[in-house]
């Protein structure tokens, strides 16, 4: 859904770290590289940000479409 | 030994491993350190549940000031809410108004401002357009055996300090030990192996395996009382800070099991 605060293995922090390791590896970085320089030693950490998938933005496109329609029914029901 | 921002290496010498485990143990599970304990949600119509709302929250280490908190159960106000000396309050309020925002921990707003997250940028939540996000939120001294928020470290190890002994008599510099070893601990100079980075060492034996010398004439072995203790915090606490704490508890957890014995023996 959203990137965990905490690697689930050793509890480091790595919540704050995903927003430029995804911009990074988005310019084309390799991910190796771009987690070294993150300070991300361990493999139970690398496969946090490696393996997350950030699903709350497609999520958050379910809630603006109902929106959407809710407003275009009100719409059509005051015509 | 060594410390680099939020990790250190320590050399320990002159003890044996049931000391050096307790204070281990004594790192992860009693050094207390502060993180959110409950949430009053007021208004959430984020795509989150409320509850996972209050789980990242609890996650999110604070920097924690040891000296003017109190842990809840040792407080003077023995209240279970908790009174300005045992508990902080943060809060937070967003909407958004246009467009999708995400709402981070630095967005949270302390009562006291040196109880702050460790960092600003982790995101708690996204919202999208319209949704609403009110909640306040009660952080509390807590220790490492109730949950695992409360542990000031990510990880706290120690090992063997490595002793090599290279037989120079029966070593002929062949060099397969220094390629074998995983560690590049050994290096070839001119017709001796000489140990390059000893406390990179992990006891793996492979460079005594591969030796073609029999009896091998590299021998790895460690010292009985020496330790290399590794140690990461949180960020909660500095990491000098965190060791000292876990030698005070010791002490004292010490003082109570002879104390008890005293009493045991009247």
């Amino acid at each position: 859904m959203i990137i965990p605060v905490r690697c689930f293995t050793c509890g480091k922090l790595i919540g704050d770290k995903w927003e430029e390791f995804a911009r990074r590896v988005k310019t084309g970085e390799d991910a190796g590289e771009v987690l070294d320089s993150l300070g991300i030693k361990r493999y139970c950490c690398r496969r946090m940000l490696l393996s997350h998938v950030e699903i709350i933005d497609e999520v958050l496109r379910f809630y603006e479409e109902a929106e959407k329609r809710k407003e275009a029914r009100s719409y059509y029901y005051q015509q | 030994m060594e410390k680099d921002g939020n990790t250190m290496r320590l050399l320990i010498k002159g003890v044996d491993t049931p000391f050096i485990n307790a204070l281990r143990r004594n790192v992860l599970a009693e050094v207390p350190c502060m993180a959110i304990d409950e949430v009053v949600i007021i208004e959430n119509s984020s795509v989150l549940h409320d509850e996972i709302i209050a789980h990242r929250l609890g996650l999110i280490p604070l920097k924690t000031d040891l000296d003017s908190y109190n842990l809840p159960e040792e407080c003077s106000c023995k209240s279970e809410f908790g009174c300005n000396l045992c508990r902080v309050t943060l809060t937070l309020d967003k909407e958004a108004k246009d467009g999708t925002i995400t709402v981070y921990s630095g967005e949270l707003i302390s009562e006291n401002p040196n109880i702050v997250p460790v960092s600003d940028a982790i995101p708690i939540v996204k919202l999208a357009k319209g949704q609403k996000l009110r909640l306040e939120a009660y952080a509390r001294l807590g220790r490492g055996k109730d949950h695992a928020k409360w542990q000031p470290v990510s990880t706290c190890t120690y090992k063997y300090l490595p002793r090599i002994n290279i037989d120079a008599e029966s070593c002929d510099a062949c060099g397969k030990c220094v390629e074998i070893c995983p560690r590049k601990v050994l290096a070839k100079k001119g017709d001796k192996i000489e140990v390059r980075d000893l406390l990179a060492c992990s006891l793996c034996q492979d460079c005594a395996d591969v030796c073609p010398k029999e009896p091998p004439a590299i021998k790895i072995g460690w010292e009985e009382n020496a330790f290399i203790f590794g140690l990461e915090s949180t960020g909660a606490l500095p990491p000098e800070r965190i060791m000292i704490e876990a030698v005070k508890i010791l002490k004292k957890q010490l003082k109570e099991f002879a104390s008890q014995i005293e009493v045991q023996k009247a």
